[in-house]
C-alpha cells in the first residue's frame, strides 16, 4: 500500500487552546510535530497551510445565534448573559480571546485536508489539530467550539453530490457532536468507539442510538467498559468497523484519532497502550486502499496525558500516514528539549513495553461485556446498512 | 415536573367488553402496546393485557385456537378491580403502585374520565431525562454524612469548580450514617471538582482515583 500523504499545519493551528492550567493545551501538538522530525518522519514533507473556514463553512452546522455569540465572546464582548445557554465561558469551554478565530482555523484545516484528498492532490492527509468532535449545533461542549470534522463532511456533501463518508472516532469520548450532526443522514456512516457513556462524558453512545429516519443504521456506538485494555479493544474494532465500512461503500475515510483511552490518561478510564494508536490507524488505512482508492484524512482529538502518551500516540500515526516506519527509541534530541519542560519523566521508548501493563484482574469480565455489546452491533446495527 | 401528565400518553386504544380475544391482540401487535383499558359507556371498567388474552388462549399452533380467538371476549379475561393514576400525581407514586401490583400501566383517570395510560417505559424515560442523561455531561458519585447542610456544602464546591449541575440525585441513608448522592456535571473533566470534593472529606465513589 502506497500513496501520496499531506501533513497539514501551520502555527496559527497551534492557537487554538485554553491556558496552562487547562487541560486542552496546544502544546501537545508542538510536541507532537517536534517528535516526528526529530524521528526523521518529515523528511521530504512540508507542512501544508490553510485557509481559515469561512463563516459560510461554519454555518453548514453551527447555527448563526451560536457564531454570533462564539465571535462576539471572542472579541472580548462582556454583558453576555446567555452564553452559558451556548455552552461558552464554562471550566470546559472558557470565552478566551480569539477563540473564534483559531476555532475557525481548526476548521478551515480539516476541511483543506479533505478537499486535497479529494481533489487528488494527496490520498492521504493528516492534522492533528483537528478532532473537535463534542462541538454541537449550537452549543460549545467537551473543549470543542466548532466541529472540524461536521463541517469539513457537510462541505464535501455539498462540493460532490452523492458522496458516501465514513467517519471513524476512536476517541475514549463518544463522538456525539458529529453523530448528531449526521443523525438521519444515510450518506454519512458515523462509527464511534469509547469508554461506555454509563459514567463518562458526553454520557451518550449506547449501541441503542443507531441513527433515526433515513440514517437508521448509520450511526454504530460501540461502548467500551471502563478498563478495557488493547486486546479487547482491537478485538471489538476488527468485528465492528471492517464489516460496517464494507457494507457501505464510502467514498473517503475521516478518522477521529483521539488518543485518550490510554491508560496514563487522566480523564478517562480506559487502559489502551500506545499499540491500539498504532494499530487502528494501520486498520484503517487498509480499509482506505480497499473500498476508496485510499482517501483518508486522520485528524487528532483528545488525549491529555501530553507529556507521555499524545507526542508518541500521533508520530506513530503520522507514520502510518506517511509510510514509513516507527524508530524503535525515543530521539535524544527531542528528549534534550522536552525533558526539562516536563512535569514528568519521559519515555524512552516510542512504544509502550507490555510489560509495563499487565491485565488487570477483571480483564476477562470486562472483555465478556465487550463482546456482548459488539454482538448487539453486529445484530441490531450492521445490517441495516445498505450499499449504494 | 415529574408529574405523571409529564409522561403518560395521551392518545390511547381502548376496548369494550365484548371485544372479542382475537381483535384485541390484533390491535396489540398493530399498534405495538401491550396495556389496553376496557370501557363501557364512557367509564373505565377494567384492564387487559396481552399476556392475560395469551395466557386465556389455546397456544399457537393448536388447532382449537382460531376458534377460541373469535369465541372469548374480553369481558372474560380483564381485572376488574383497576388501579388508577391521576395526572397530577407524582411519577413516583405510579411507578410505585405499578411495582407494588407487578403490573406493567396504569390508566389516568381524572373526574371519571380517562385521559391518558402511563407505562412502565414511561418511567424509564421519566429516569432518563430526570438524571440528565440525555445532555453532554459526567456522572460523579459522592459519599456524605446524612446530615442537614451536606447537601448544599457538596453542591457549593461544583460552584467553587465553575461546573454546572445537569442534575442531582441524593439517595436513600446506606445505612451508616451517610448517603450517595450523584451528579451529572456538564464538564469532560470532573478532575477538579473530584479534588475540591476528597479535600473537604467526601469521597468520592466515581470516578476512581480523581
Amino acid at each position: 500500500m502506497s500513496g501520496k500523504s499531506a501533513l497539514v499545519h501551520d502555527r496559527g493551528l497551534e492557537e487554538y487552546g485554553f491556558g496552562d492550567d487547562h487541560p486542552f493545551n496546544p502544546v501537545r501538538i508542538r510536541m507532537t510535530l517536534e517528535l516526528c522530525e526529530a524521528a526523521g518522519l518529515l523528511d521530504g514533507y512540508e507542512f501544508t497551510a490553510t485557509e481559515p473556514a469561512t463563516e459560510e463553512d461554519l454555518l453548514t452546522v453551527h447555527s448563526l445565534n451560536y457564531v454570533r455569540r462564539v465571535q462576539q465572546a471572542s472579541a472580548g464582548g462582556g454583558g453576555l448573559e446567555d452564553l452559558a445557554h451556548y455552552g461558552i465561558g464554562t471550566a470546559d469551554n472558557p470565552a478566551v480571546p480569539g477563540v473564534h478565530e483559531a476555532g475557525a482555523r481548526v476548521v478551515g484545516a480539516v476541511l483543506g485536508a479533505c478537499r486535497m484528498v479529494m481533489s487528488g492532490g494527496a490520498d492521504h492527509a493528516m492534522c492533528v489539530s483537528g478532532g473537535l468532535h463534542h462541538a454541537l449545533r449550537s452549543k460549545a461542549s467537551g473543549f470543542c467550539f466548532y466541529n472540524d470534522a461536521g463541517v469539513a463532511i457537510a462541505r464535501m456533501k455539498q462540493e460532490h453530490p452523492g458522496i458516501r463518508v465514513a467517519y471513524v472516532d476512536t476517541d475514549a469520548h463518544h463522538g456525539d457532536g458529529v453523530q448528531w450532526m449526521f443523525y438521519d443522514d444515510p450518506e454519512v456512516l458515523t462509527v464511534s468507539m469509547h469508554e461506555s457513556g454509563r459514567y463518562l462524558f458526553p454520557g451518550t453512545g449506547g449501541v441503542e442510538e443507531r441513527g433515526r429516519g433515513n440514517g437508521l443504521g448509520y450511526s454504530v456506538n460501540v461502548p467500551l467498559e471502563p478498563f478495557t485494555d488493547d486486546a479487547s479493544w482491537l478485538e471489538c474494532f476488527d468485528e465492528v468497523v471492517p464489516e460496517a465500512l464494507r457494507s457501505f461503500g464510502p467514498d473517503i475515510i475521516l478518522s477521529q484519532n483521539g488518543c485518550d483511552g490510554h491508560r496514563l490518561d487522566p480523564l478517562t478510564h480506559l487502559a489502551a497502550t500506545t499499540r491500539i494508536y498504532e494499530e487502528i490507524p494501520r486498520r484503517v488505512h487498509g480499509l482506505a486502499h480497499e473500498l476508496c482508492g485510499g482517501r483518508w484524512i486522520a485528524t487528532g482529538g483528545g488525549g491529555y496525558d501530553i507529556q507521555r502518551v499524545v507526542p508518541r500516540a500521533w508520530t506513530a500515526l503520522w507514520a502510518v500516514v506517511s509510510h514509513k516506519e516507527l524508530p524503535e527509541k525515543v530521539p535524544e534530541a527531542w528528549l534534550e528539549r522536552w525533558s526539562p519542560k516536563s512535569p514528568i519523566a519521559l519515555p524512552r521508548l516510542m512504544r509502550d513495553d507490555p510489560a509495563d501493563y499487565p491485565a488487570g484482574p477483571r480483564a476477562p469480565e470486562i472483555k465478556e461485556r465487550n463482546r456482548r455489546a459488539v454482538e448487539e452491533v453486529r445484530r441490531s446495527v450492521l445490517p441495516l446498512i445498505q450499499p449504494r | 415536573m415529574l408529574l405523571v401528565q409529564d409522561s403518560m400518553s395521551r392518545e390511547v386504544v381502548t376496548l369494550t367488553p365484548e371485544t372479542t380475544a382475537a381483535e384485541a391482540l390484533k390491535l396489540c401487535r398493530e399498534r405495538g402496546i401491550r396495556h389496553l383499558p376496557v370501557m363501557q359507556d364512557d367509564r373505565l371498567v377494567g384492564m387487559v393485557s396481552d399476556r392475560d388474552l395469551r395466557s386465556a388462549t389455546p397456544a399457537l399452533g393448536d388447532p382449537a385456537r382460531a376458534a377460541a380467538l373469535e369465541e372469548i371476549v374480553v369481558s372474560g379475561v380483564m381485572s376488574w378491580e383497576v388501579a388508577t393514576a391521576h395526572p397530577e400525581d407524582p411519577i413516583e407514586m405510579a411507578a410505585n403502585a405499578m411495582r407494588e401490583r407487578g403490573i406493567g400501566s396504569l390508566p389516568v383517570v381524572e373526574n371519571g374520565r380517562l385521559v391518558g395510560i402511563i407505562t412502565s417505559s414511561d418511567v424509564m424515560e421519566a429516569l432518563v431525562r430526570l438524571v440528565g442523561a440525555h445532555e453532554p455531561g459526567s456522572r460523579i458519585e459522592v459519599s456524605m454524612p446524612d446530615r442537614p447542610g451536606s447537601l448544599a456544602e457538596v453542591a457549593a464546591l461544583f460552584r467553587d469548580a465553575d461546573v454546572n449541575v445537569v442534575s442531582a440525585l441524593a439517595g436513600p441513608s446506606t445505612g451508616d450514617d451517610r448517603r450517595v448522592a450523584v451528579f451529572r456535571a456538564a464538564t469532560i473533566d470532573p478532575a477538579p471538582v473530584v479534588r475540591l470534593l476528597e479535600e473537604a472529606g467526601y469521597p468520592v465513589l466515581w470516578p476512581p482515583g480523581g
